[in-house]
């Protein structure tokens, strides 16, 4: 480990263990009995280099993390991509707990069956117990189920790429010759209410309910109200605040057991803008915090979730010959090293665990977190969780 | 095989024996050389002299010594069963990368084939006979890196990232007069600098976020010259091509590859006219992505580290610009073209700006050094908010100034043109 992240470990560390002690005094008298109805969330957040988020060249872009989160959670500071590092490969192989090889635009669907599957095949769930809302638009909807004959899309979650309903709109208002205007938010809202409301919504990608061909009720209800909150909100109007509304609103509506979020604002790095991949790390961070809150106030959710938050992979290294920042390509640390924070009722206790694990270990450990057994993957479940 | 003289034309039956070579080679090692020498007209001297020398490399090869340097990339093709895959020979394609990065053998690919061109570029040397003299240095190359007035840069913070090599210097005076100092020539003659180049265009390049940088050259003066701002218009139409891209990967090819072909005569900027091979150029970085089509800064970075990767330039300047800030809702469609989707009026981003030009310069100066080249090579930097410099110089050339020394824009040129 290099010097500068031990000594920001280090310093994390104390951080952490002195805010935790204060806040709970009584911890662990007992621990909790398994609870039936837990659930839990999953953020992943496209490509974040270690040296721009935790560590000490990083962490003035992550305070909430940092200073409000890191010191209640279990963080995992060695957690290793060893797949694909591109987002689909990456995502796939988070939810089924094997390295993907898999078309990297989502062609086609997992080759072992995803979370998703096995925990509606055991636990008899309905599908709006299972989500994945996503900013990327390198996924498609055929992340919400594998390939495998016992399981597929009989199986899958609902799919929501909200951000990809706002570009369309936006483009879509282009085309048509109405630029939009001015900085009044609510002068978008009849363009995405429309897009929303055309008869064939194919071109967003989604799956939802049973790929019928038109929203249904609720979720339209949902993604309406999620709009009408993005029009009065002051935070700035990206695709990851859109989908944290969107999937805010389904955590009210359906309580669903697993909610899995991808936000994407840092992947503007593609582009070449640093300053704008450090916005949207910014952002994830306020994004992530707001999220955890909102955990906290919601009945249905609070006292027996677990959110676990990290990023894909990294980014290339600065001075490598596949452009730095830009990429995440890279055979190196800076692209496959990367970390992981868990909070709530699974991370037993604040600790930062420095035990090499891999994105595959969160499919056996939420699998065991919510209930399932038999889990058929070679990844060891995530150790330090309580499950 | 005869060999080839820098940018002259290859003979077709050279072509055809560069072309019976590529066959002796492993499967996927064979759409980078078919592209390159499909290209070879498109290829800078530089480029062409490389390729050829490879080729001589490949034939100083017995066969059996050939196969067996091969042997262990062409058995690992086996493993990845590439004999399966929907696999190009004849080009590179974003299939091919994508087969060829999501296979589990794809670190090892990469050993294989780095074993392979390593084997053959030292064969190739070997046969070269030596040309330069080696009691004469090797001439010094310049790359001079403008973050212009209105990027504000905390100096000398900014320079702490900055190759340790370096040192600080101070410019007492303009710093803007630094560029049009080294770009000015005699009346009537070329600039200084170009005829430091010679008569080889890819020698000296100008590579600008705005049209500042060429005013400044004599038009006799041979370079090659690149403005973003000028070509706004034929990447509005370009960026309208590319965004009908769909989500499919085969697809995307042939989208790319039509994109490519496309007859974009009619919509280049004047000063493209008779630069077919700038024209090439140009359509290359911005089909590689990069941000080269939406960003300034991202254009005049990677504009620059691949005229340093295919051009070897004696002399590169390369001026960046201010961008303007990401509009209401649009910024979420940063692929588009944001004044086309939105009405609002354009708001520079100066912090913004100096952000992503002094990572984007520093970048720069990596590709710069990753060369052979880099050791002759003298880097500045040139903060003109701060009338600050970071100067790196060539490894056999140290600098005599000071650091934090201030120096006039006419002794730094000076200096510049005497390496």
């Amino acid at each position: 480990m290099i010097h500068s992240r031990r000594t920001l470990l280090k310093a994390a560390a104390a951080l952490l263990v002195d805010q935790w002690a204060v806040v709970h005094r009584s911890a662990f008298a007992a621990e909790p009995a398994l609870n039936p109805d837990r659930k839990v969330i999953l953020v992943a957040c496209g490509g974040l280099r270690r040296a721009d988020t935790f560590a000490e060249t990083g962490v003035q872009n992550i305070p909430h993390l940092f200073h409000d989160l890191l010191p209640q959670s279990l963080f995992y500071s060695a957690v290793r991509n060893e797949g694909v590092t591109s987002h689909y490969n990456t995502n796939a192989s988070i939810l089924t707990g094997n390295w993907q090889r898999l078309d990297d635009w989502g062609k086609t669907p997992p080759a072992t069956p995803t979370l998703f599957e096995v925990l509606r095949k055991q636990r008899g769930m309905a599908q709006d117990q299972t989500w994945l809302i996503s900013s990327n638009k390198a996924l498609t909807s055929q992340i919400r189920a594998s390939s495998v004959r016992d399981f597929g899309p009989a199986y899958g979650a609902n799919v929501i790429f909200p951000k990809q309903l706002l570009i369309n709109a936006v483009v879509h208002a282009a085309a048509k010759g109405r630029a939009v205007h001015g900085t009044d938010r609510g002068s978008v809202q009849p363009e995405i209410e429309a897009m929303l409301n055309r008869d064939n919504y194919d071109g967003l990608g989604w799956s939802v309910f049973e790929e019928s061909s038109s929203l249904d009720l609720r979720t339209l209800g949902v993604i309406e109200q999620a709009i009408h909150n993005l029009v009065l909100t002051n935070a700035p109007v990206t695709g990851d605040e859109f989908t944290y509304l969107v999937s805010a609103e389904i955590m009210r509506r359906f309580a669903p057991s697993l909610l899995v979020i991808t936000f994407s604002d840092m992947e503007v790095a593609h582009f070449g803008s640093y300053s704008m991949h450090l916005a949207g790390i910014r952002t994830v961070d306020r994004l992530i915090n707001e999220l955890w809150n909102l955990v906290q106030t919601l009945p249905a959710y609070k006292g027996n979730t677990t959110l676990f938050a990290l990023p894909e992979f990294g980014r290339d290294l600065d001075g490598s010959n596949t452009n730095g920042f830009f990429n995440h390509r890279l055979n190196d640390d800076s692209t496959r090293q990367t970390w992981m924070m868990c909070l709530g009722e699974a991370a037993r206790k604040p600790q930062i665990i420095e035990e090499p694990v891999t994105h595959t270990s969160l499919f056996p450990s939420i699998g065991q977190i919510l209930g399932l057994n038999n889990l058929d993957v070679a990844a060891k479940p995530l150790p330090g969780l309580l499950i | 095989m005869s060999q080839q003289s820098c940018g002259q034309l290859a003979d077709a039956a050279t072509m055809n024996a560069y072309r019976g070579l590529i066959k002796r080679m492993p499967v996927t090692m064979r759409p980078s050389l078919n592209q390159q020498l499909s290209q070879w007209e498109m290829l800078f001297p530089f480029e062409q002299k490389r390729l050829a020398a490879f080729f001589r490399g490949i034939e100083s090869f017995q066969p059996s010594a050939l196969d067996a340097l091969t042997a262990p990339l062409r058995a690992l093709e086996t493993k990845m069963g590439v004999a399966r895959w929907n696999f190009t020979e004849t080009s590179e394609t974003m299939e091919n990368a994508s087969l060829l990065a999501r296979s589990e053998f794809y670190a090892e690919w990469r050993h294989d084939v780095q074993q392979i061109f390593s084997a053959i570029e030292a064969a190739a040397s070997s046969a070269e006979p030596t040309q330069s003299n080696p009691a004469q240095p090797a001439p010094a190359r310049l790359v001079v890196l403008i973050l212009p007035a209105g990027l504000p840069i905390d100096t000398p913070a900014a320079w702490a990232q900055w190759d340790r090599r370096g040192q600080e210097i101070r410019i007492d005076g303009d710093a803007h007069r630094v560029s049009e100092l080294l770009l000015q020539g005699q009346p009537g003659k070329s600039s200084s600098l170009a005829i430091q180049s010679g008569d080889d265009r890819s020698d000296l390049w100008l590579i600008d976020a705005g049209s500042d940088l060429n005013r400044h050259l004599p038009s006799s003066s041979p370079a090659y010259s690149l403005s973003y701002a000028s070509m706004k218009d034929f990447r509005d139409k370009f960026l309208a091509a590319v965004n009908t891209v769909p989500k499919n990967i085969q697809a995307t090819d042939q989208v790319l590859a039509a994109v490519r072909h496309h007859d974009w005569s009619q919509d280049w900027p004047a000063e493209f006219a008779d630069q077919p091979r700038l024209r090439s150029f140009v359509i290359d970085l911005f089909l590689s992505g990069n941000g080269a089509l939406i960003f300034s800064n991202a254009f005049v970075e990677w504009a620059a580290s691949e005229a340093l990767r295919r051009a070897r330039p004696r002399v590169l300047i390369a001026r960046f610009g201010l961008r303007s800030k990401p509009k209401p809702f649009t910024s979420i469609a940063i692929f588009e073209n944001q004044q086309r989707i939105s009405a609002l009026p354009d708001v520079d981003d100066p912090e913004g700006s100096a952000i992503d030009a002094l990572i984007l310069a520093r970048y720069v100066w990596s590709a710069a050094a990753r060369y052979p080249e880099g050791e002759q090579t003298c880097g500045l930097c040139i903060a003109e908010s701060s009338n600050s410099a970071w100067l790196i110089s060539p490894t056999d050339r140290p600098s005599t100034w000071k650091t934090g020394q201030a120096v006039t824009p006419e002794e730094l040129t000076a200096v510049l043109r005497s390496l």
